[in-house]
């Protein structure tokens, strides 16, 4: 077997995903995009519902401003890491406002989210050290596991009881432990059950850290996750979230409750050896994060949609990823050609969503993920809804 | 630590193997799980889980990250038990 052999499988899934003449599902090139919900792929004109663009930040007129405003003045990029010359007051000032809004005194903001669970992860874990992690957990948290010298036990997807089980197999050790979760799981869009992993968490001595990528901006309050939302920030130890779902621009952070956070700038190797995040990127996000945490209206408008898309989901007799209604809506399917039979029935009637096979799926399902946004209107939903209904007529031969 | 027979463990192996894709429990011991079983990365992950829970063992994703058939993760669990390689 030479070095390419073990790209055939991978080539042979993709020319089964692809249609002739039609759009590619994986990688869908976008030709154009004009707001937070609109844009035209394959010459025709869209609805976008498969964005992580929650509240529709990325359009926002101060979002904007503010970008424009720091390329002006401090120019495209840093060249530079926080270790070295891109160390700019924006980067900081946004650490200072995200630690104050969760009121902890240390936040890093790494480039990328998928950076912020690389250098997080793999900088407070190491020899000797125990990271339990979720099994259906973002590939950001298991490749942080894999960069650490830690011990990498995975639990059951949102089974306490399984974990339970595991810390205790620990013993003292499990003081060594540290839970990783997710808020909100971004492909079926799932809660995590966090009090029942705040019990164990404390029964066991253990730490915790939860990933709050599709949850910040949208629950809670202040916008702050699911941790605010169910009441449990005095019982968390770091939160990480991503500044490219509901923040609208490109980044991570993780804010810590513990100051020895503050150094892991010196050990992070995700943190030290990348550029830091551009300064039209770090101003855009200091605007939405104002806006998040005064976002009473921009919530409850995503949830009014969330909660009619959920109902008329079970009313389609489709099966929805989630018991309880979310700002992502996952429909599942066992047949990964029938999901992509829907993906492309939508995307007919000019509405683009997710389409999402395995192995990036748990459980070996696929899935169609609608992720809605505030920023779309109700005529928007009705669209969806529209797409949907014909789509299970004409897909499926339903009713 | 109990530590527990070859047969023992390869039991575990061969009935999660019976959950995860059944069928596929009366394959060699040398046979490569992705290929003769149709594994993915994660099914393998959820194969281990599932040896997890029968065995009342954790085992840490990196001791068996490239094992890919019964028997070599037969003797992996083995040797993380605590038994001789």
């Amino acid at each position: 077997m030479s070095l390419l052999d073990k790209f055939a499988a991978q080539r042979a899934l993709q020319a089964s995903l692809a249609q002739t003449g039609g759009v590619a599902p994986i990688a869908t090139p976008m030709d154009d995009v004009d707001s937070a919900t609109s844009g035209t792929i394959g010459g025709r004109r869209m609805i976008l519902a498969g964005t992580n663009n929650y509240l529709g930040l990325t359009y926002n007129a101060a979002c904007r401003a503010a970008a424009i405003e720091a390329i002006e003045a401090q120019g495209t990029g840093t060249t530079g890491s926080r270790m070295a010359s891109g160390n700019y007051a924006g980067h900081r000032a946004l650490e200072q406002a995200l630690a104050e809004a969760v009121g902890w005194p240390s936040c890093i903001v790494f480039s990328t989210g998928y950076q912020t669970n690389l250098g997080v992860i793999s900088a407070l874990a190491g020899t000797g050290d125990y990271l339990m992690v979720d099994a259906d957990s973002h590939a950001s948290i298991h490749d942080g596991c894999k960069l650490s010298n830690a011990t990498t036990i995975r639990f059951r997807h949102n089974d306490p009881e399984n974990l339970d089980r595991r810390l205790a197999r620990l013993g003292d050790e499990a003081h060594r432990a540290l839970i990783v979760v997710e808020g909100i799981y971004s492909t079926l869009g799932d809660p995590a059950p966090l009090r029942e992993i705040v019990d164990i968490k404390k029964r066991h001595g253990a730490w915790l850290l939860v990933d709050e990528a599709h949850s910040f901006g949208v629950y809670g309050p202040r916008g702050l996750g699911l941790c605010e939302e169910l009441g449990l920030l005095d019982d968390v130890d770091f939160i990480v979230g991503t500044f490219s779902k509901s923040l609208g621009g490109v980044g991570g952070f993780c804010v810590g409750r513990h100051s020895e956070l503050e150094l892991l700038r010196f050990v992070s190797r995700p943190y030290i050896f990348t550029a830091s995040s551009s300064p039209p990127s770090i101003a855009s996000t200091r605007e939405a994060l104002r806006q998040v945490l005064d976002g009473h209206g921009l919530r409850a408008h995503l949830w009014r949609h969330a909660k009619r898309l959920y109902a008329e989901g079970k009313r389609l007799g489709f099966r929805m990823g989630t018991d309880t209604p979310a700002p992502i809506a996952a429909l599942v399917f066992d047949d990964r050609t029938r999901a992509r039979a829907l993906w492309q029935a939508l995307l007919d009637t000019g509405v683009y969503t997710n389409l999402m096979i395995p192995p990036a799926t748990p459980s070996g399902v696929s899935l169609v993920r609608i992720s809605l946004s505030a920023a779309h209107s109700d005529e928007d939903v009705t669209h969806i809804v529209s797409a949907l209904e014909q789509a299970r007529h004409t897909v499926f031969g339903l009713g | 630590m109990t530590v527990l027979s070859l047969a023992d463990i390869e039991a575990a192996i061969r009935d999660a193997l019976d959950t995860i894709r059944p069928g596929a429990v009366g394959l060699p011991g040398n046979a490569d799980l992705t290929q003769e079983a149709d594994l993915d990365s994660i099914d393998v992950m959820d194969l281990i889980m599932e040896i997890e829970d029968r065995l009342d063992l954790s085992i840490p994703v990196e001791t068996l990250a490239q094992a890919r058939t019964i028997e070599s993760l037969r003797a992996g669990i083995h040797q993380l038990n605590g038994g001789k390689p």
